[in-house]
Order: structure tokens, then C-alpha cells, then sequence
């Protein structure tokens, strides 16, 4: 085999990859005869070296604490009692629980919050509709609703009365966790929380 | 199946962060950029993990990071080591000597400023080898190019910072 020579151009590539280990045998042996027939060669593989060492030597920094998630389960305690979550990722979440008494306690708030939407009575829509198909009073300028109120505001008064029979339309949230407490007697099912999690009252 | 080869994004966070943080900091040399990068590729990954296919992890998550840092800067801008055949090659081994460490150690201000000097190809295709430990092809599979480009890459890159910088030894 005829001699090489050396030529930086054509196999400092070389001399790069073979200090990153990705040369395929027959190259590790150019390399070799290359650093054994060449002082330059020699010369400028040590200069690659040096730069790669700087490089890989660089201090290596610590990513922000705050970056990074504290091991809590966060928002995905939501959509663990809406049963959103894949079995896999289920188990986990529920592995979780079994060790962390704050994501317990948070997956109870949660659930407390949770059950007095869910318990929000059904709007009876045939009242508002009757209401909207009423013609309009035109007394000179007068509405149907004194004080000035808007539309949206008479709309919400209306809703209130349906649901409300009449009472107080101010909703309590306890008031509503019974109502679910009631649902879910009636409703085997119906509760959400896996029996090892069972929310208790406050 | 998948449960063994998904990881949750919890789990890419912690291992994965720092080299992202890290991976971040060297091509910008700036920490809030760092930290920007890392919170939105962590934000990819949990939307991302449910479509991901087991393969090459490595590939999928480097390519996400890869993206999301082209995309903030256009919002602003190993296989084991061959050994050498048998023969006198005294102090030609992959392994630095002491006294190179040492200097490189000192240098390392000077290294991230010139890495900054470098076109955007070379620098990515340097840190993701030197910094992030990237293997080529992981290179090639992150960066969409060839095996031979980030071969070629990491060269010229590598070339361009022996020009910059001034060795102490």
C-alpha cells in the first residue's frame, strides 16, 4: 500500500471522529498510519484533542430547582377524578396518593369542589323559554325589569328562580356537597374517589 | 409494554433537565434562555408523550429540543471508544493528559465565548456531542441531517474553536 499523506483538510475529519469513537475499523487503521507516517498529523491530532477536552470539561450547570416538578401530582389530580387518566398513568397517580398525605389532602379539596358543581340542579329551560317568548311590556319607556338592570343580570335572576323555587338563590357550596352525598347514596357509582381515599367530612 | 419504555415527563424532567439547561446555556450563553428552553420543552414532552412511540428516546427528545430552541430564537433569534492498532503512539490516546485538564479547566470562559463565535450548525452539532454526550447518529437523528454532516459538523466546529482559542501549555 502506497504511503499517505497527510492532508488536514481531507482527515483532521478523521482524527475528530476517531476521539468521539465513531470510526469504522478500516478507518482507526487510516488514522493509525496516518499518525504513524506524519509529525503534522500528530500535531494537529493533539491540537483536536486539547479542543475537545476544553469542551467536554465545561462545568456542568444545575438546571433551576423551580424548573423542575416537586413530585407532587399538581393538575393531574383533576383529571385523576374525572378518570381521564390512562390505567398506567392511574396507577401511579394512586401509588402517589398512597405515599403523600398533601396530594391526599389536595385531592380532597379538589373533590369537595368538584362534587359541588357536579351537584348544580338542571336549569328547567322550558320557564326561561316561556319567559323569552312573553312580548315585551311597552309601558312609554319602561322595561320589564326596573333599576336599570341588564339583560345578563335579568337572565341570572330568572335562573334563580327556576332553580330556586323562589328562595334564597344565593347557592351554599356544603348545601350542594349534600345534595351529592345524597346523589351518590342513591347512585352506587356515582362517588368518584376509590375506596382508600374515601373523603371524609370536615 | 409502553409502560416500561415511557418514561411520565416527571421522569424526563429529572433526568434530562440539566442536560437541556446545560445544552441551552452553552449554545446561548445565557441562563434566562436556558431556563425558558427547559420549561418549554418540558411543556412539549407532556403533550407529546402520549403520541410518542417507543424507539429511539433519545432521538425523539433532543428533536423536541431542538425545535422548541430554533423556534425561541426565530421568536428572537459513542459508541465505545476504537482502540488504535497495536504500535508506539505514546501520547496519542483519546484520554487528555493532566496538564491538558488542567488548562482546559482555566479556559472554560474563553470556550463558551468562542463556541458563541461558531455558525449555529457547528455549535449545535459541538455541544450536543461535547456537552450533551449525543452519539453521531443520535446527532443526525436530532438535528435531521446525515450521519456524515455531523460528522463533517463537529469537525469544522471544533476546527474553528482551536483557531480561537490560546493554549496555556
Amino acid at each position: 500500500m502506497a504511503d499517505l499523506i497527510f492532508d488536514p483538510d481531507v482527515h483532521g475529519e478523521l482524527f475528530s471522529a476517531y476521539l468521539d469513537g465513531q470510526l469504522t475499523p478500516a478507518e482507526v487503521i487510516v488514522v493509525s498510519e496516518l499518525l504513524d507516517g506524519s509529525g503534522e498529523a500528530i500535531q494537529e491530532f493533539l491540537a483536536l484533542r486539547r479542543v475537545r477536552t476544553s469542551l467536554r470539561l465545561l462545568p456542568e450547570f444545575e438546571v433551576p430547582a423551580a424548573l423542575l416538578p416537586d413530585g407532587h401530582l399538581g393538575d393531574r389530580l383533576s383529571a385523576y377524578l374525572d378518570g381521564e387518566l390512562v390505567t398506567i398513568e392511574h396507577r401511579r397517580v394512586t401509588k402517589h396518593l398512597v405515599d403523600c398525605s398533601d396530594c391526599r389532602a389536595e385531592l380532597q379539596e379538589l373533590d369537595r369542589a368538584r362534587i359541588a358543581v357536579r351537584s348544580l340542579p338542571g336549569v328547567d329551560t322550558t320557564v326561561t323559554e316561556e319567559i323569552a317568548a312573553t312580548p315585551p311590556l311597552h309601558h312609554g319607556r319602561r322595561r320589564i325589569v326596573a333599576g336599570g338592570l341588564g339583560a345578563a343580570a335579568a337572565a341570572a335572576l330568572l335562573v334563580g328562580l327556576a332553580v330556586g323555587g323562589g328562595s334564597d338563590p344565593a347557592f351554599v357550596l356544603e348545601d350542594l356537597a349534600t345534595h351529592h352525598v345524597a346523589r351518590a347514596s342513591a347512585e352506587p357509582g356515582f362517588a368518584v374517589l376509590p375506596a382508600a381515599f374515601e373523603v371524609s367530612a370536615p | 409494554m409502553t409502560e416500561e419504555l415511557t418514561p411520565t415527563w416527571e421522569d424526563v424532567a429529572h433526568r434530562y433537565g440539566r442536560k437541556i439547561y446545560n445544552f441551552a446555556y452553552r449554545l446561548t450563553g445565557n441562563p434566562d434562555d436556558a431556563a425558558d428552553l427547559v420549561q418549554e420543552v418540558l411543556l412539549r414532552v407532556r403533550k407529546g408523550l402520549s403520541s410518542y412511540q417507543p424507539g429511539s428516546f433519545d432521538g425523539w427528545l433532543w428533536r423536541i429540543t431542538r425545535n422548541a430552541f430554533l423556534d425561541g430564537i426565530r421568536k428572537k433569534k459513542r459508541r465505545p471508544e476504537s482502540a488504535l492498532p497495536e504500535g508506539d503512539h505514546h501520547d496519542l490516546g483519546s484520554s487528555p493528559s493532566p496538564d491538558e485538564v488542567l488548562a482546559s479547566i482555566r479556559l472554560s470562559d474563553d470556550v463558551q465565548s468562542a463556541l458563541l463565535k461558531l455558525p449555529y450548525e457547528f455549535r449545535e452539532a459541538v455541544v450536543l456531542c461535547d456537552v450533551v454526550g449525543l452519539a453521531y447518529d443520535e446527532i443526525a437523528e436530532a438535528t435531521d441531517v446525515p450521519v456524515g454532516t455531523v460528522r463533517s459538523r463537529i469537525h469544522r466546529g471544533r476546527k474553528l474553536l482551536r483557531g480561537m482559542l490560546t493554549w496555556p501549555i
